[in-house]
């Protein structure tokens, strides 16, 4: 069984079964169950994380690894069995987005990453000293917004 | 709301499952110990609160805010096997 949505962003979507992301919790503060990943610009490092319940509820995410190579994860035990995976940097992560007009100001959440394995999503407080909540995305070289450093 | 008085070492039960033990007092301090069902999020509130606030300023985005382009191709495997991609 597969999911079609309208999306009030995106016109119609549709996810296969597989490519449903399970969030048994939700996202902090934020309702919906299923989510599913959209990239709408490949290359660009942005993912829309889309709520499958909710048409009007998306948010925009990266992976913090390509952004900050210096990205560390630590989660509380009781986290790490929650997820169901020993090492978490194993899965698949994202921060979400607080999009701004300038590029420069555009931050992410390292304090509570999403952390998707197997299927199902869980929203974390990551306990590393330089999780912070807003992070800046891009570092200012000279008059243009460049990523940190490049993804290896 | 319930208000109690409590000494530390004395709990409180919250439902069936979640059991909220004073630990401790120290001045202007209360130390809680709680225990929960796994599955069952804990925060601080003020953490809480903060998350929150990203996810909704995060959700607020319209479909065209985001730069285009701004990082190297591994950007692209981010998205992994499942993510929808434009055809």
């Amino acid at each position: 069984m597969s999911m079609t949505i309208e999306s009030s962003r995106f016109g119609t979507l549709h996810f296969e079964d597989e490519a449903v992301i399970e969030f048994p919790l939700g996202l902090i503060g934020l309702g919906g169950t299923h989510y599913g990943l959209i990239d709408r610009n490949p290359n660009s490092g942005f993912l829309w994380l889309h709520c499958l319940d909710d048409p009007t509820l998306a948010l925009p995410v990266v992976d913090p690894r390509l952004f900050f190579p210096s990205f560390s994860l630590q989660l509380g035990a009781e986290d790490c069995e929650l997820v169901g995976v020993e090492d978490p940097m194993s899965a698949a992560l994202f921060v979400t987005v607080r999009a701004r007009p300038r590029p420069e100001e555009i931050t992410v959440n390292l304090r509570a990453p999403i952390v998707v394995w197997e299927g199902r999503g869980h929203q974390l407080l990551n306990s590393a000293p330089n999780a912070e909540l807003q992070a800046p995305l891009f570092a200012m070289v000279g008059e243009g917004a460049q990523p940190v450093v490049d993804a290896a | 709301m319930l208000i109690l008085t409590r000494r530390p070492g004395e709990r409180v039960v919250i439902g069936d499952d979640v059991l909220v033990t004073v630990m401790e007092i120290s001045g202007q301090t209360v130390r809680l110990g709680i225990a929960a069902p796994g599955g069952v999020p804990i925060f601080r509130e003020e953490i809480w609160l903060a998350v929150k606030e990203e996810n909704r300023a995060a959700a607020q985005a319209d479909a065209g805010a985001l730069p285009e382009g701004t990082t190297s191709p591994a950007a692209s495997d981010a998205a992994g096997e499942g993510a929808q991609r434009p055809s």
